[in-house]
């Protein structure tokens, strides 16, 4: 096989844990680390799992909520919150004027937004290059108590609450949603800080009994 | 000999449990539950360690985590503290401290010597003469002392965990379970955290021979366990308090953040020790010692005692004492009044003679000196602390019980702020204007009545209900008026001395007369000159009682004295656990793994990752010649650094030209699209702190690059100003999102060419151009740049394809012998090129006037930062120009280093050199300095001072330094 052109920023700290690699959306990915029953209970005590392949869009400027409604994206109402379209693309706000959108394997919204050409002044695209990662688990608490030091068991991130924190050291954005019926924490960071905080997070994950899974274990592709 | 009891209600081990362990050779068994202390002292063992200074022998004192007498080593852990440290099975224990054993300690006969080792006298004496001082501070060392360090100690990572909650409660005593319970009720969020294995403080031993009150802990803990708004954690303490209610709990597994809406102080109080002669031997304790002992672990205290005491708590501990057997001889009250009539009645109830007004004149100790015969007891004078010795009765026992007062545990009131003061009812400092959102409750708030602690509680809980928005009733209560629980002044004067104040220290009674006579008649000097509080106990046994006796000294009301300062941590806390798992970001780029497989010799540059040089595995290169074979590929053929690590700035909006114009020094409003020029940065002082290169892709965008280590700073600096002049301008910072790389050399535009559609001939891009286009069939932006050598190529990727343009660039390459070059290499090549570095060849100081940038500075500008700086500057002679230099030709001396002075010829000091290499392509030595001004032109002599003082001389040489190869005829 080819070499993918695209890599995640934590492909090199998967290597030693000899994944089963795919590529998805261009990107060489760890589609499973072990066997589905034992990422499955993994995922129930407290996993991680690299989603940085996942296509993002990033947008910036006076007028850029009004450039994206205008292409018939929803957005969240306030700063600091998110949405789910209706294919189940994500649309963060940042700030006021900034937004980050991520796509499911399965929807190219943020390709379309890509090719869609900016006519006006006031808006920017963003090209991103985040490190992303889906937590899971019943000690997921424990996880953050020790890596972050917001209260993450309140509300914070009820309703759609959207959290920019420091985890390990690193600025990162935070949120809680379901997936495939689970709740599970979703963690964007700079992609070159990536492979550290994976390595952190797997490191006190692993000594909690619960260790890595692989992209398949949420978006069962082959 | 046994001395544990009949099982107890509540105790606190595990009879089912018997556990095995060694003590200085002695076999001894204890149960699960078993603290070392009560274990040892359970066998009939009461020597458990030897004093700090003096070596006598000691037993058990505050059986409450200050017993710093009884430090035990156990293998490769040291400094453990036996009153509190639970038993198990194998351990090997040693009292720390000793040579030849706890009970054969050859370092005993220091006791001797003690009326010639006054307070202070290692201030004073072995100085002199100096040559002198590595000998006796060696023997100082290894007669004093605690355990010792071991080098080996495994790393063992303790978490640091963050918790959250809306009331902390610390202490979980009756006032502390009251107000936790009091919170929840309010629908609050309690943390509730007490340092012993067990919550209930003293309703857990301080019976007065009733156990009725174990019934209303029962309730208490009952409640807690079932209230799912209260957490509560025993076996931790509160190390200290911060700003916000950032309290950390220490417990053995780690430390947890607790970041409370308010906070509950209900930690209670300390006992303190009355003060006569021989209060130090073996079987002498506090009265609250011998409850914890009697009723948690169910030992007796000694078989025959008598209690000394200075207030009713005496009388409650006697009582304990007989309910469990104990010959009780006698209640030695210091107080003339005594205590009330109905304790009284039932301590001579029980068979136990009241001596009021009297006290213990001096504990005789046994022949060996290693417990207690008996007690010579005389009428006491509370106004002049003097007993009667004509009037003296010797009682034979083999413990003493002593009770003369509390302490507030107030380390957390007072870190936070709060203003003590002195209640002459309790004659204790209590509480008298408390911070925002932190409340005190129970003993510490000088409420003793168990009653009144509950009310007190709730009433604490109630108010920090109130702090937090909750609608609650506040009502007053007043507390039960209870027998004054604190002597004034519990000391017995004795002219042989030995009545011991502090135990940690071995400090007497004398030794603070002597430190006020010396002019240390301040607390904090006599803390520091008597070292009072400055052991591992912090003074929780010594400090009240140092005030006392400095009051008397200096004739002031106690409050006149004040306290000492109290600092978080409030007990000892290990490094380990304050270091916890520690985090330390690294940042990677797409190209990383790449340069560690090809022998890339990774160092940290900031917080990012970057190959210093490559020495592939079997090369057998050295790292000297590893950077000269890359400088040369770069010189002669093609090389390429991996420069990802660059800030990367997006400039967008209708103001930018007119942003980068304020915020840099050069101009900007009329560059070309397509074009790049220099862009520096100073401060406000008109100092140099970053240069980059600034490059206008639209009329209304600019890509800015950064030093790598200043990113993030200038990111936030422009963020800042853009804010401050409200100009129209999105800024995106794109470090993070674009790997860059820069291709350099002869044929480096061979190989770029090879792989991109971009038209980088000579002629379509000159020095500066900027171009967008494919690099491997990704997205690129070129510049040309000559940082490093004239003709090069930087090209910026989406970092996710950073490894893929770099692989394909190495393999484009290959055939024109490419050599990837590290950052020593990239260090040499500017240097050749003759560009100073911002930050390792200028300092916190330099202007552009004295870096030779000049023609950076647009100083017809209306504005830019640092203008109005530069413009004061400009005016003024220079003291000191940045120039580059050589050494001579074939000069095979000691070579200069960074930071090795210029000298002038009056030997003072003109310069610096900032920078120095040998360079291989030249055959030279060259580098930059900083130097007078009149030695900066091109062919000025300096001499430089090595490391070991000898003069180089070095010659100023204008830079690029490619010309010395054309006067060799190259």
């Amino acid at each position: 096989m080819q070499d993918a052109v695209l890599m995640s920023p934590v492909a090199f700290a998967h290597a030693l844990r000899k994944p089963v690699n795919g590529e998805v959306n261009g990107m060489e990915t760890a589609l499973s680390f072990d066997a589905a029953d034992v990422e499955a209970k993994r995922s129930q005590t407290l996993s991680i799992c690299d989603v940085s392949n996942l296509n993002r869009f990033g947008v910036k400027g006076p007028q850029a909520a009004n450039w994206l409604q205008a292409a018939g994206i929803k957005l969240p109402g306030t700063t600091n919150s998110w949405t789910p379209q209706d294919n189940g693309s994500l649309v963060m706000r940042l700030g006021n004027t900034e937004f980050l959108l991520e796509d499911q394997p399965e929807n190219d919204l943020t390709g379309m937004l890509n090719d869609t050409a900016v006519n006006e002044g006031g808006v920017h695209k963003v090209l991103r290059n985040d490190a992303a990662f889906i937590v899971s688990g019943e000690l997921t608490p424990a996880l953050f108590s020790e890596v972050c030091a917001i209260d993450l068991e309140g509300a914070t991130l009820e309703e759609n609450r959207l959290v920019m924190t420091v985890i390990a050291g690193v600025s990162a954005t935070l949120l809680k949603q379901t997936l495939n019926g689970q709740s599970v924490y979703r963690i964007w960071c700079d992609g070159t800080f990536g492979p550290y905080l994976w390595k952190t997070l797997l490191g006190i994950i692993e000594e909690q009994g619960g260790g890595p899974v692989g992209f398949n274990f949420y978006y069962k592709l082959n | 000999m046994t001395s544990r009891i009949a099982k107890k209600r509540g105790e606190w081990i595990n009879r089912d449990k018997p556990l095995t362990f060694e003590y200085e050779g002695q076999q001894v068994q204890g149960y699960e539950g078993d603290t070392i202390s009560s274990a040892l002292w359970a066998n009939g063992i009461r020597v458990l360690g030897r004093s700090f200074k003096y070596h006598r022998a000691r037993g058990l004192l505050s059986f409450a985590n200050h017993d710093v007498n009884a430090l035990m080593t156990d293998g490769e852990d040291t400094n453990i503290r036996a009153d509190v440290w639970p038993v198990s099975n194998g351990m090997s224990l040693k009292a720390v401290n000793t040579d030849g054993g706890v009970i054969k300690d050859k370092n005993k006969y220091i006791d001797y010597l003690s009326p010639f080792l006054p307070v202070g006298f290692y201030y004073k004496t072995f100085y002199k003469p100096k040559r002198m001082f590595p000998f006796w501070e060696d023997k100082i060392r290894k007669a004093a002392g605690l355990g010792e360090v071991n080098f080996n100690y495994p790393r063992n990572i303790r978490p640091k965990r963050h918790a959250h909650c809306d009331v902390l409660v610390v202490g979980a005593g009756a006032s502390g379970l009251s107000a936790a319970l009091a919170a929840a009720a309010e629908g609050l969020s309690v943390i509730l955290v007490d340092e012993n294995l067990q919550a209930g403080g003293s309703l857990s031993y301080d019976y007065a021979g009733d156990q009725s009150s174990a019934d209303t802990l029962h309730a208490l803990l009952s409640e807690v366990e079932a209230n799912q708004n209260i957490r509560l954690i025993t076996d931790a303490y509160a190390g200290g308090y911060y700003t916000d209610h950032l309290v950390p709990i220490v417990e053995k597994s780690g430390i947890t953040k607790v970041r409370a809406q308010s906070v509950i102080v209900a930690t209670g109080v300390f006992e303190q020790p009355p003060v006569f002669r021989y209060n130090d031997l073996p079987g002498v304790m506090l009265g609250s010692a011998a409850q914890r002992l009697v009723h948690r672990y169910a030992v007796k205290p000694f078989e025959k005692g008598v209690v000394v005491t200075a207030n009713d708590h005496g009388y409650r501990t006697a009582l304990d004492l007989a309910s469990v057997g104990v010959d009780v001889v006698a209640v030695i009250d210091m107080r003339s009044s005594g205590a009330g009539q109905d304790l009284t009645q039932k301590v001579k109830d029980s068979g136990i003679s009241v001596h009021k007004g009297s006290c213990i004149y001096e504990a005789v100790p046994s022949s060996n000196k290693l417990g207690i015969k008996e007690v010579v007891v005389c009428p006491y004078d509370e106004n002049t602390a003097e007993a009667d010795t004509s009037k003296s009765v010797r009682l034979s026992c083999d413990g003493v019980a002593m009770s003369a007062g509390w302490a507030p545990a107030a380390a957390l009131l007072y870190q936070a702020g709060t203003k003590m003061a002195y209640d002459y009812d309790v004659e204790q400092f209590v509480p008298a204007q408390l911070p925002e959102g932190v409340f005190a409750a129970g003993k510490v708030n000088g409420v003793f009545d168990l009653k009144s602690r509950q009310l007190d509680g709730r009433r604490a809980a109630a108010e920090a209900a109130s702090y937090l928005g909750k609608a609650v009733q506040l009502e007053s209560f007043k507390a039960a008026s209870v027998n004054r629980p604190s002597h004034p002044y519990p000391i017995v004067n004795h002219p042989k001395g030995k009545n011991f104040v502090d135990f940690d220290e071995d400090i007497q009674v004398k030794d603070f007369i002597n430190a006020a006579k010396e002019g240390f008649d301040n607390i904090e000097l006599m803390k520091r000159f008597t070292t009072v509080g400055m052991g591992p106990s912090q003074g929780k046994h010594s400090n009240m009682n140092a005030i006392r006796i400095l009051a008397r000294i200096r004739q002031l009301p106690v409050e006149k004295i004040g306290t000492t300062t109290a600092r978080p941590f409030f007990h000892p806390t290990p490094i380990g656990h304050l270091g916890g798992r520690g985090f330390h970001p690294h940042r990677y780029t797409a190209m990383h793994q790449w340069h560690v497989e090809h022998g890339g010799e990774m160092m940290e540059a900031g917080v990012w990752l970057r190959p210093a040089y490559y020495a592939p595995a079997g090369a057998g290169l050295t790292a000297s010649e590893a950077v000269q074979q890359e400088t040369l590929a770069v010189r002669e053929s093609v090389g390429m650094i991996d420069g990802s690590t660059l800030g990367k700035i997006e400039v967008f909006g209708s103001d930018a030209g007119a942003f980068l114009e304020r915020f840099y020094t050069g101009k900007f409003a009329d560059q070309k699209v397509g074009g790049s020029r220099i862009a520096m940065l100073l401060d406000e002082a008109g100092v140099v702190v970053d240069d980059g290169v600034a490059v206008r892709m639209a009329e209304e965008q600019f890509y800015v690059s950064t030093n790598s280590s200043n990113a993030a700073t200038v990111y936030r600096e422009m963020q800042r100003n853009v804010q401050l002049w409200k100009m129209q301008v999105t800024l995106v910072n794109l470090t993070g999102a674009m790997a860059a790389m820069t291709v350099a050399g002869p044929k480096s535009r061979d190989v770029v060419a090879s792989l991109t559609d971009i038209d980088v001939s000579a002629d379509a891009m000159g020095k500066g151009a900027f171009r967008t286009g494919k690099v491997a069939g990704v997205d690129a932006r070129v510049m040309r740049v000559s940082f490093v050598a004239d003709l090069a190529f930087e090209i910026h990727v989406p970092y996710k394809a950073g490894l893929h343009v770099w692989k394909a660039l190495m393999e484009a390459g290959k055939a024109s012998g490419i050599r990837p070059f590290g950052t020593d290499a990239q260090r040499l090549l500017r240097l050749e090129m003759g560009h100073h570095l911002v930050s390792h060849d200028t300092d916190g100081l330099t202007n552009p006037f004295e870096a030779h940038s000049e023609s950076l500075v647009a100083m017809d500008k209306p504005f830019f930062i640092g203008q109005r700086s530069l413009k004061i500057l400009e005016k003024k002679p220079l003291n000191k120009k940045l120039t580059t230099f050589v050494l001579d030709p074939d000069f095979h001396g000691e070579v200069p280093n960074e930071c090795n002075l210029v000298i002038d010829s009056a030997s003072q000091i003109a310069g610096r050199v900032t920078s120095i290499s040998y360079s291989g392509y030249l055959d030279r030595h060259i580098g930059f300095a900083f130097v007078p001004p009149e030695h900066s032109h091109a062919g000025a002599r300096f001499q430089i001072r090595t490391d070991s003082g000898a003069m180089v001389a070095a010659t100023a040489c204008k830079a690029p330094f490619f010309h010395l190869l054309e006067s060799r005829g190259e």
